[in-house]
């Protein structure tokens, strides 16, 4: 089958990470809707032959089938963007932006879940993962504060990469979970920047400053 | 410091952008930190009176703050002005929200609902740099004591000497277990990112847990 397909639910932020990056790279895709909530159709054998572990969401293109976020984003960039600066080839500057990359794939895997728990109710420790969504956030401030020191404005490099946009949807959602935007001065700047990108859209959830 | 009992400092000035807004919270009490277009600061009280969302949450066109909600427009006095699902009504003069006294000194935005409390004085700090606003999970009387070399400009703000910089630390006390700093350097040899990474460290150092006290048999 030809073009790129998405396995998407609207109010998955892993789902939106790739919605947006399809919509930044200025792609065409055709969009599965999968039921997550209540239907757990993610969960079931039909999902599970290209996601076996059942996470949200997968992509297909040609021949090829992808799950796990971090993966499709990274495949996305190498295939579809050109000018090469989402996920840049110099060693440093791509060790920089997969080491945020990463840390979203597992210091914002709380976050998610925070998410998912106070949105659907799923199994999980509410305190507990709002406090580690919050030190992660934490992290991200501290190195906002330093890069915007040195008159930096992304995560890594000169300009928006791979990073930026996927620490993005965490901060930007973390109301739904109780952990206010206040104590990060440094990430709301960057996130004001971050909404200002061409085919910036939001997800419920994220304000759409009208 | 409430602010009802004097000027509470609630962000740096380089931290609200021109037509941003920002929540903060002093002594529990909820507020809105917001820039308009021309640059001015305002702080009033966090809340729409329609459905009591908080306005911090909302955005700002121009000299008007806007509600996240349904869109309800405020001016710079606080009163509202515009209520989109009523565009031809003239809003009654009654709904209004709680503003209060907000200055910019020091490269701080300071508040306070107190109509004749004064702003602390501080001499040296014309060239003042924003180093960080630091946020500490940590009761505000226990701040002062890490702070070192500490002389008081007021009651919760003064200079503070790091191997022979001075550095402006302003306090706001969010809850009787959460602190914020603001904090900035007047003059010296460190640069703004060393004491960005003090102020971090310093977090580091309020936050761990108190040594259990020795039991004497």
């Amino acid at each position: 089958m030809a073009g790129l397909v998405l396995y998407n639910y609207e109010l998955d932020e892993n789902s939106y990470r790739v919605r947006l990056f399809l919509a930044m790279l200025g792609l065409e895709w055709k969009t599965i809707a999968v039921d997550m909530f209540p239907g757990r159709e993610q969960t079931k054998p039909e999902m599970l032959a290209r996601t076996p572990l059942g996470t949200m969401p997968v992509v297909e293109d040609g021949g090829l089938t992808l799950f796990g976020t971090g993966a499709i984003l990274a495949y996305l960039a190498k295939a579809y963007d050109t000018a090469g600066t989402w996920l840049p080839d110099e060693p440093s500057a791509f060790g920089e932006v997969m080491k945020w990359l990463g840390f979203s794939e597992t210091a914002l895997a709380p976050a998610v879940s925070a998410r998912l728990q106070a949105l659907f109710d799923t199994p999980g420790d509410e305190k507990a993962l709002q406090a580690e969504a919050r030190r992660a956030f934490r992290v991200m401030d501290d190195h906002m504060t330093a890069r915007q020191i040195d008159g930096s404005e992304w995560f890594a490099g000169s300009g928006p990469t791979l990073a930026d946009l996927a620490l993005f949807p965490s901060f930007a959602l973390s109301r739904d979970f109780g952990v206010d935007h206040d104590e990060f001065p440094a990430l709301r700047r960057w996130i004001r920047r971050f909404r200002a990108l061409p085919a910036f859209h939001t997800m419920p959830g994220i304000p759409d400053y009208h | 410091m409430k602010l009802a009992e004097g000027w509470v400092p609630v962000a740096l000035s380089s931290s609200i952008e021109a037509g941003t807004s920002a929540g903060a919270v002093v002594e529990g009490q909820e507020i809105v930190v917001w820039r308009d277009n021309s640059g001015k600061a305002h702080v009033w009280e966090d809340r729409c009176p329609h459905r009591g969302m908080r306005m911090s949450f909302g955005f700002v066109r121009g000299d008007h703050i806007a509600c996240l909600y349904h869109g309800w427009q405020y001016d710079t006095a606080g009163q509202c002005r515009y209520i989109p699902a009523h565009p031809n009504l003239d809003v009654p003069q009654t709904i209004k929200i709680p503003t209060y006294r907000t200055e910019e000194r020091y490269g701080i935005i300071w508040t306070t609902s107190s109509a004749d409390a004064a702003l602390p004085a501080i001499a040296g700090t014309e060239d003042a740099a924003p180093v960080r606003s630091v946020y500490i999970d940590c009761p505000p009387e226990a701040v002062l004591p890490a702070l070192g070399e500490y002389s008081a400009a007021g009651a919760n703000a003064g200079i503070v000497s790091v191997n022979g910089d001075r550095l402006l630390v302003a306090m706001q006390s969010i809850s009787p277990a959460k602190s914020a700093l603001h904090v900035l350097l007047l003059e010296g040899s460190g640069t703004q990112k060393s004491y960005a990474r003090w102020a971090q460290d310093l977090r580091f150092v309020l936050e761990q847990p108190a040594p259990a006290v020795a039991e004497v048999a």
